[in-house]
């Protein structure tokens, strides 16, 4: 990191600590340009950062609910059930289902023509 | 005035409102007109039917009927099954109406409101050939609407007419021997039992979208346009739905069919590219749920299908609304194309994603206070395989309506596409839809839930006294949604999520689109060829015939020699034995 480039990162923590407008890279300002003005709030959903620390909000939540299943069992329980049966149903079946595509789509995909009815060519109202 | 409207079925001010909106200019005025019709004949339609229901004493209101042939028609009969439908169509008529505000099309007006009148008018049906009437306009209105699609739904719209007119005809052709046979054309409980039975479930089926019948659905309706296939997805299966609840409910066939409806088309939804595609097979799922709920046929269980019929218009409405918004702005509803859009659309990304909510029976959406009654059910009733299906299948439906869609249009990564906002009307139609999503999960004294569940059929046992807000189920299904959404958040992380690609998936229309066609070109060309062989081997034989008749007869042939006697005695006693055979044995 050059000499300048850590100054940069000193200012732009200074500001951030004195609750002044951030520094914006270029690319964010054009993305704040662009957006909705509803949705410039929330533009760090789109982040990679987001995207890949997402899985951390299921994982906590799968476990507490998991927990509180056996202090909350079910009261007419089918013969598999068991304090966290369903996270192993929910987990399971979806797993399958999405790992099931592979195969699935090896098998029954064909070109978008192949009934001669072109559905590649698709007409919005303002398109 | 209350004697006025109880002496028609609402269905006919929507039929009138639609054939008025036919024939008014296109001018802007006009187009205004239209408009109001649009919104104001559902609003008009679903006010009578209040006033009509509630301005009697009576548990089942029977108005509107007629003598035809000596056959006496109920075109009105207004109970406590069919008032939730009525609402429902109407309400739905409404929100389509105000969401279709941008579109200037006569044809979607027009077929939108007879369709909407179809609906309503075959759920008030006291009989079956009024029910046939509207049966039959329900499928000629609406085809019209997937023919709005442009060039491409033709084909599509043409087979999505085969399949209804089939089950018009076997719905004729059961209603006759069932009539016959019972000197009744009552539209009550039939059963398979009974003479012509088989063809009326079969033809209720087809509408419902049984299993090897439903490619209709997921044919056509994507195919329609951004306006129609909202409009679609409400009247047709859900009026089988009605039909089978009406007709055939405890039919014990119809817990596995419906348990297969619930479970095969999450496997397509998965593969689907086209995200229109995809809520068409989620649709097919859903309704498996209240396939199931019929076939189960307790209180609990019928209750359970009309609060889950309420809610699957809903929350499907809103997620084909939010997808047709995307499509009208973008152009492409295709999911590897799309991408990122919450950052154009916010709004509608909100509201596809209470929908989305609503479809995986999170907590306090809808879809949790109706499903969870049929599961319920089909528990209490010891169907334990099929209870086991109907949760990997509430597993399959996160998959494709509450992750797929929402992600793959609003977040995934950033196609770059920027465009508007969805217009105001739609907003306004998805603002409203998403909060009836919500307020009628709602318990207690301000929310929603006891509306829902005041209007449900059976009043003792089921639905007044049944909570789904037990702490176990909440945190059951809670267990459930997390997991498949770790599920999901896992594979994308390691790379085992499927990326979506443009394809065109098989499914068992191949064998009439594919296999069927190729069939029949090729028996065409055979018989063309048969023909020609045996033209070919006629020709041969006449002209062999003919050559031997002239080698015999001509002046130049066989008999014209001038033979001896002696051979003219042999061939005459030789007839004469042949005669005499001929006369004495046979």
């Amino acid at each position: 990191m050059t000499d300048k480039q850590k100054s940069d990162q000193q200012n732009s923590r200074k500001q951030g600590s004195g609750k002044q407008n951030p520094v914006l890279s270029p690319l964010e300002i054009v993305e704040r340009a662009e957006a909705h003005p509803a949705a410039v709030p929330f533009l760090w959903l789109g982040s990679k950062k987001t995207q890949r620390n997402f899985i951390y909000i299921p994982l906590v939540g799968m476990i507490v609910f998991s927990i509180l299943g056996f202090f909350y069992p079910v009261s007419k329980p089918a013969p598999w059930d068991f304090g966290f049966s369903y996270t192993v149903i929910g987990f399971v079946g979806y797993s399958f289902v999405v790992l099931s595509a592979w195969p699935l789509f090896r098998l029954l995909s064909r070109p978008e023509n192949y009934y001669g009815e072109d559905d590649s060519v698709e007409e919005g109202e303002d398109a | 005035m209350l004697e006025l409207f109880a002496s028609f079925s609402p269905a006919f001010i929507l039929i009138a409102a639609g054939v008025l909106a036919g024939f008014i200019p296109t001018s802007k005025s006009g187009s205004f007109i239209s408009k109001v019709l649009m919104v104001g004949a559902p609003a008009l339609a679903l006010v009578c039917i209040n006033v009509i229901y509630y301005g009697q004493t009576e548990n089942t209101y029977l108005g509107g009927q007629l003598s035809f042939a000596g056959i006496e028609l109920t075109t009105l009969r207004i109970d406590s099954l069919s008032i939730i439908w009525g609402y429902i169509f109407c309400f739905a008529g409404i929100l389509n109406g105000i969401y279709g505000l941008h579109e200037k099309c006569k044809i979607t007006d027009t077929s939108a409101l007879i369709y909407t009148g179809a609906g309503v008018g075959a759920v008030f049906a006291g009989d079956l050939i009024t029910l046939f009437m509207f049966w039959e306009l329900l499928a000629l209105s609406s085809v019209f609407i997937v023919w709005r699609g442009g060039p491409k739904s033709y084909p599509a719209g043409m087979r999505y007419l085969a399949m209804h007119i089939l089950s018009g005809v076997l719905l004729l052709a059961g209603l006759v021997i069932y009539g016959r046979a019972t000197g009744s054309y009552a539209f009550n409980n039939i059963g398979l039992d009974m003479p012509g039975g088989w063809l009326i479930f079969l033809a209720f089926g087809i509408k419902a979208g049984f299993p090897l019948l439903h490619n209709w659905i997921q044919d056509s309706y994507p195919r329609s346009s951004v306006t129609g296939t909202v409009i679609l997805s409400v009247f047709t299966t859900k009026l089988a739905i009605y039909a089978l609840a009406r007709g055939f409910a405890g039919t014990e066939i119809l817990i596995y069919i419906g348990a297969v409806m619930t479970v095969f088309p999450v496997f397509f939804a998965v593969l689907e590219n086209d995200l229109r595609k995809v809520l068409s097979y989620s649709l097919n799922n859903q309704l498996g749920f209240m396939v199931v709920g019929i076939g189960i046929g307790s209180q609990l269980a019928l209750n359970g299908v009309a609060a889950h019929m309420v809610s699957h218009i809903l929350y499907k409405s809103l997620l084909f609304m939010s997808m047709g918004a995307v499509l009208h702005r973008v152009g492409t509803i295709k999911a590897s194309e799309l991408g990122g859009l919450f950052r154009s659309m916010p709004y509608t990304a909100v509201f596809c994603m209470i929908g989305a909510a609503a479809i995986s029976a999170v907590p306090l959406f809808a879809g949790f206070v109706s499903k969870a009654m049929i599961i319920t059910a089909v528990f209490e009733n010891g169907h334990l395989v099929v209870y086991a299906m109907l949760l990997f299948a509430s597993a399959g439906v996160l998959e494709h309506s509450g992750i797929k869609v929402p992600y793959f249009a609003f977040f995934a990564h950033d196609s770059g596409k920027r465009v508007k906002e969805a217009p105001w009307n739609m907003l306004t139609a998805m603002g409203i839809t998403a909060f009836l999503c919500i307020y009628l999960a709602i318990p207690g004294t301000y929310g929603g839930m006891q509306y829902l569940y005041g209007l449900l059929p059976s009043e003792v046992a089921g639905a007044a006294k049944y909570n789904p807000y037990t702490d176990y189920h909440v945190i059951f299904q809670m267990q459930l949604i997390m997991a498949a959404v770790f599920a999901f958040a896992l594979l994308k992380r390691i790379g085992f999520y499927p990326p979506e690609r443009r394809a065109e998936i098989l499914d068992f229309d191949w064998t009439y689109r594919r296999l069927g066609l190729s069939l029949l070109q090729w028996g065409n060309a055979m018989w063309s060829r048969l023909g020609a062989v045996i033209i070919y081997a006629l020709r041969g034989m006449f002209g062999n015939i003919s050559r031997r008749l002239y080698q015999v007869f001509s002046p130049a042939g066989a008999l014209s020699y001038a033979a001896p006697s002696g051979i003219a005695a042999v061939l005459i006693a030789g007839m004469l034995a042949v005669t005499l055979f001929v006369v004495y044995f046979l």
